[in-house]
C-alpha cells in the first residue's frame, strides 16, 4: 500500500468515525427534544402560566434592546414592546448613535424628556450621551438611552445592563416581535427550577418574513413565501426545538440566542458583559457566564423552550444572508480560539467536556470536513477509484437522514403547538427539507468559509446593517404594504 | 404485472451480496425513509384530530353557554330563594353528546369558567350543577390515575368546584417528588383543608419553589373564609427555609404585627438570604424598634442586608437617623449604597430638607447625579 493510499485510508476512516458520531448525537437530540418537548407541553397543558401575571412577587424583568438606524419600525416595535403580558418590568432601548431619525421618532412619540439618571458603569462602554424617560404615566416602564455608536450590538446592551434596575434581563433586538407573553414564559424556568441557577432562558425563534403584524403584535403566522428565509425558517425549527431542546434536557445549551434569551444579571455583570469585540456575542457571553459560574462553584442551569415567543426579519438576499452568516462563523471561530482552555477541560464539567467539544468538531469543523470531503471526491473521481455503488448509497442516505432529521423536528413542533392556520402552509414548509441539502447547506458551508477566511486574516468588519424592509402591517387598504 | 416483484428480488439479492457498509446504509435509508412517512402521517394526523376536536367544540360551546343561561346563569329564581330547595334542571344537560368523555370534559372546563367568573349563589349553583351531572366523579376517577398530569388536573377541577378531598388522600402528594404534583397538592390542600390548611408547612421537606410561592399566594390572599394562622410559628420553628421565607412575606401581606417578634429573631440567624428577608419584612412593615439594632449591626452586614437596612431606614421614615444615611451617602464606596441612602434621605425629606439642599449643593457631581436621581418622580428605582 503507497504513503497516498495510507493517508487516504486514514482520511476515509476518520470521515466515517465523525459521520457516524455525528449521526448518532443528530438521533440521540432528536429522542432528547422528544422527552423534553413532550414534558413542555404537558405542564404548559395545565395552563397556570398567567397567574404571575397578577403576583405581586413576580421577579423584576429589564427588557433591552439595541437600535442602530431603525427608524423604519422602531415605533412599532417599541409599542409591541409595550404590551408585553408582566406585572413588573421596565424597557430600555438603546440608541446606539443612529444616524437616522430614530431618537428624534421616540421623543416625539413616547413624550421623553431628559433625566439626571444615576448610571454606573458596571461594564465599560462608550459613553452615554443623555438618558430619556417618558412623562405619560402610559409609558412609565420605557427608558430611552442615548449613547455614542460603539459599532456593536455588544457595547449597545451593555450600556442596557448597567441601567438595568431589575436582577434579570432579557436581551432583544429593536426589530424583533416578541409574544406578549415572553416575560411570562421566560422567567417560569428560573422560578421552577429548585437546587439549580438558572442563569439564562431562551426560547425560539421564528422568522417573520410573510407573517402578518398590527401596531407591532403578530395577528398571523405564515411560514416565509421566499424560499431563503423559509430555509431559515425550517433551519431556526431544526436548531431551536430540536438541537437546544435536546441540550437543555442535558443541561448543555450552547447558546442562547441574540434574538431573545433571559439572563441573570449578576453573573452576567461579573462575567464582564457582552464582548464588544466579538462577532458571535451572544454564544460568547452564554460561554464567559459558564465560565464564571464553574469557576465560582454555582450550581447553574440553562434552560430552552420550545414554544415560538419571538418573530424576527430574515435576510432576503442572498448578499445580507452572506454578510450574516459569516459574521457568525467568524464569531464561532473567535470563540473557540478564546476559550481553547475549556476544550476537554474536566474542570468546566458539562462545558468543557461536551458542548465545548461539540462545537468544535460539529460547528467549527463541519464546513472544513464537508469541503475536504467534496475535494477528496473530486480527485478520487479522476483517479477513477470511486466505488459509485457505495459513494451513491451513503450519499443517499446522507440526504434521507437529514430530511427525516428536519421533518422530525417540524413534527415535534407541530404535533406541540400546531403553528399556521392552513394545511397549505405545513405543506410548504414540511416540502422545504427536500431542497435544503442541495440548495440552502451549500450556502452556509461557503459562507462558513468566509467567515473563517476573515478570522484568520482579521478582516475588518461592522455589526452589519439588515437594511429592514419592515413587517407586514394588518391595516385596512394597506394589508400587504410594507411599513 | 411481474415487474415490481422481479426488481424487488433483483434488489434484495444484489443486496444480500454487497459489502457490508452498502448493506448498513441501506438499513438506515429503510428506516429514514420509513420515518420520513411516519412523520409526515403523525403531522398529518395531529392536525386533522385536533381541527376535528376544535370544530366539535366550536359547536358544543355555544350549547353548553345556552344550557348554562337557561338554567343556571338566567334563572331568576335562583337569585332570591335558598338555593338549596331549587331543584337544578339537570336533566337539560341530559342529552346524548354529554355521555362522550370529551364532551363531558368540554362541560368541566366551562363549568369551572363560569364558577371563576361568578361568586355567591351563581357559583354555587354551579357547584350544584357539577355534583348533579356527576361530574365530581369524572375528576375523581382521575385522581386515582397513574398520570400525574391527571391527576395535577382532577384537583385543580375539584379545588375550582370546592369539592373536598380527603387528607389521607392529599397530605402525601404535599411531599411528592414530581414538582407540579406536589404545588398542585398543596394549593388543594391550602384551598380544601376545612381544619389546618397549613399543616403541611410542617410536613414540607422539599423545598417551595419560587413558582409554588406565587400560586400558594395567591390562593391563601383570595380564598374566602381562610383562618389565617400566625406564621410567627414557622418563621421561628421550621427547618425549611424556603417556607420561613415564604411566611415573611405573607406576614408583610397581613401586617401581622404579633409576627414581629419572630421575625426579628431572624437578624441574628447565620443565614445572610434569610436575614436579608427578614430585613424587607420588618422594613415593608415600618418597624421603627429595629432601626438602632439594624444600625448597630450594619457595618458587619454583608452587601444584600446592607441594602436592605437603607431601604428600612427610608420606609420607617422616622427622621431619626438621617445622619447616618448622610454618612452612607458621602463615604460608601459602593454604588448601590449610596443610591439606597440616597433615597432613605428623600424618603425621610421632611426631617432632613436642610441636609438634602446642602448636599445637592456641595456633593460630588456623581452624588448630585445620584440625588436629582431619586428625587424625579418620573424614575422609579
Amino acid at each position: 500500500m503507497s504513503f497516498w493510499q495510507t493517508i487516504g485510508r486514514i482520511y476515509e476512516s476518520s470521515v466515517f468515525v465523525y459521520g457516524t458520531v455525528l449521526l448518532f448525537i443528530y438521533a440521540m437530540l432528536a429522542v432528547f427534544s422528544m422527552i423534553a418537548v413532550r414534558a413542555y407541553a404537558r405542564k404548559d397543558k395545565l395552563g397556570q402560566g398567567h397567574m404571575l401575571n397578577s403576583s405581586p412577587l413576580a421577579p423584576g424583568i429589564t427588557v433591552l434592546a439595541p437600535a442602530y438606524n431603525e427608524g423604519l419600525t422602531i415605533i412599532y416595535n417599541v409599542r409591541s414592546l409595550l404590551t408585553l403580558n408582566y406585572p413588573k418590568y421596565e424597557i430600555i432601548i438603546i440608541n446606539d448613535g443612529s444616524t437616522d431619525n430614530s431618537l428624534e421618532q421616540l421623543i416625539t412619540e413616547f413624550n421623553l424628556v431628559q433625566v439626571d439618571f444615576a448610571y454606573n458603569v458596571k461594564i465599560k462602554t462608550q459613553p452615554v450621551r443623555k438618558i430619556f424617560k417618558s412623562t405619560n404615566p402610559a409609558y412609565a416602564q420605557l427608558m430611552i438611552i442615548d449613547k455614542v455608536n460603539g459599532k456593536s450590538k455588544a457595547d449597545a446592551v451593555n450600556a442596557g445592563i448597567n441601567a438595568a434596575s431589575y436582577n434579570y434581563f432579557v436581551c432583544t433586538d429593536v426589530d424583533c416581535i416578541l409574544d406578549k407573553n415572553t416575560l411570562l414564559e421566560l422567567i417560569k424556568p428560573v422560578m421552577q427550577e429548585g437546587t439549580k441557577r438558572v442563569i439564562a432562558t431562551g426560547a425560539t425563534l421564528r422568522i417573520a418574513n410573510s407573517c402578518e403584524f398590527d401596531q407591532g403584535v403578530m395577528t398571523r403566522m405564515r411560514p416565509p413565501r421566499q424560499l431563503l428565509p423559509r430555509f431559515q425558517e425550517v433551519e431556526y425549527i431544526r436548531a431551536f426545538v430540536l438541537g437546544k431542546m435536546g441540550w437543555s434536557l442535558l443541561n448543555c445549551v450552547p447558546n442562547v440566542s441574540g434574538g431573545l434569551g433571559l439572563f441573570d444579571k449578576e453573573v452576567a455583570i461579573r462575567s464582564g458583559g457582552y464582548d464588544h469585540s466579538s462577532f458571535g456575542e451572544d454564544m460568547e457571553l452564554m460561554t464567559r457566564m459558564c465560565r464564571y459560574a464553574h469557576d465560582n462553584k454555582i450550581n447553574y442551569a440553562i434552560r430552552y423552550i420550545p414554544k415560538t415567543l419571538c418573530w424576527t426579519e430574515a435576510p432576503e438576499s442572498v448578499k445580507i444572508f452572506n454578510r450574516q452568516r459569516t459574521r457568525w462563523a467568524r464569531g464561532l471561530a473567535q470563540l473557540m480560539f478564546s476559550h481553547f482552555g475549556m476544550f476537554l477541560n474536566p474542570r468546566y464539567g458539562k462545558m468543557g467536556l461536551i458542548i465545548f467539544p461539540y462545537n468544535f468538531f460539529f460547528e467549527l469543523l463541519a464546513p472544513l470536513v464537508e469541503v475536504t470531503g467534496i475535494i477528496y471526491y473530486i480527485i478520487m473521481i479522476c483517479l477513477g477509484q470511486i466505488n459509485w455503488p457505495t459513494a451513491v448509497m451513503l450519499l443517499v442516505f446522507v440526504y434521507t437522514y437529514s430530511v427525516m432529521i428536519t421533518t422530525i423536528a417540524i413534527l415535534w413542533d407541530q404535533l406541540t403547538f400546531r403553528y399556521y392556520r392552513t394545511w397549505k402552509e405545513v405543506a410548504y414548509l414540511c416540502m422545504t427539507p427536500f431542497m435544503e441539502f442541495f440548495l440552502y447547506h451549500p450556502l452556509i458551508v461557503l459562507f462558513s468559509l468566509r467567515g473563517y477566511y476573515y478570522f484568520l486574516t482579521g478582516k475588518k468588519s461592522t455589526w452589519g446593517n439588515m437594511q429592514r424592509r419592515g413587517f407586514r402591517q394588518n391595516v385596512p387598504g394597506a394589508k400587504t404594504a410594507a411599513v | 404485472m411481474n415487474v415490481l416483484p422481479v426488481f424487488f428480488t433483483s434488489v434484495l439479492y444484489n443486496l444480500r451480496y454487497a459489502p457490508l457498509i452498502i448493506q448498513i446504509a441501506c438499513v438506515f435509508i429503510f428506516i429514514a425513509v420509513t420515518c420520513t412517512i411516519i412523520a409526515y402521517l403523525s403531522i398529518l394526523i395531529g392536525r386533522y384530530k385536533g381541527h376535528r376536536h376544535e370544530k366539535k367544540l366550536a359547536k358544543l360551546h355555544p350549547l353548553i353557554d345556552q344550557l348554562l343561561l337557561e338554567n343556571v346563569l338566567m334563572n331568576e329564581a335562583l337569585t332570591q330563594e335558598n338555593t338549596e330547595e331549587i331543584p337544578l334542571a339537570a336533566d337539560a344537560f341530559h342529552q346524548p353528546v354529554f355521555r362522550k368523555r370529551w364532551a363531558r370534559q368540554a362541560l368541566i372546563d366551562r363549568l369551572i369558567h363560569y364558577r371563576n367568573n361568578v361568586s355567591g349563589i351563581m357559583g354555587e349553583q354551579l357547584r350544584n350543577l357539577y355534583i348533579q351531572l356527576e361530574l365530581d366523579k369524572e375528576s375523581l376517577k382521575k385522581m386515582k390515575s397513574r398520570k400525574w398530569d391527571k391527576k395535577v388536573q382532577a384537583m385543580a377541577e375539584l379545588t375550582s368546584m370546592n369539592m373536598s378531598i380527603a387528607d389521607v388522600t392529599i397530605l402525601p402528594l404535599t411531599n411528592s417528588r414530581n414538582r407540579e404534583l406536589r404545588a398542585a397538592a398543596r394549593h388543594a390542600y391550602i384551598k380544601l383543608s376545612k381544619n389546618e390548611p397549613f399543616k403541611f408547612f410542617d410536613l414540607a421537606t422539599e423545598p417551595l419553589l419560587l413558582w409554588d410561592q406565587v400560586e400558594l399566594f395567591r390562593i391563601i390572599s383570595t380564598t374566602e373564609k381562610i383562618a389565617i394562622p400566625n406564621f410567627a410559628q414557622w418563621i421561628t420553628y421550621s427547618s425549611n427555609k424556603s417556607i420561613i421565607s415564604f411566611c415573611l412575606k405573607l406576614v408583610v401581606h397581613y401586617n401581622q404585627i404579633s409576627a414581629v417578634p419572630a421575625v426579628e429573631k431572624l437578624l441574628d440567624t447565620r443565614d445572610h438570604y434569610l436575614r436579608a428577608d427578614a430585613i424587607n419584612c420588618l422594613g415593608k412593615m415600618q418597624i421603627a424598634e429595629v432601626e438602632d439594632k439594624l444600625i448597630r449591626m450594619y457595618n458587619s452586614q454583608p452587601l444584600n442586608c446592607q441594602i436592605e437596612i437603607l431601604k428600612l431606614l427610608g420606609r420607617v421614615s422616622s427622621g431619626k437617623h438621617v445622619d447616618f444615611l448622610r454618612q452612607e451617602f458621602l463615604h460608601s464606596t459602593d454604588f448601590e449604597l449610596r443610591k439606597n441612602a440616597a433615597k432613605s434621605l428623600i424618603n425621610n425629606q421632611w426631617a432632613a430638607q436642610n441636609l438634602i439642599t446642602e448636599l445637592v449643593d456641595t456633593a460630588t457631581a456623581e452624588n448630585k447625579r445620584i440625588l436629582k436621581h431619586c428625587m424625579n418622580p418620573l424614575i422609579k428605582f
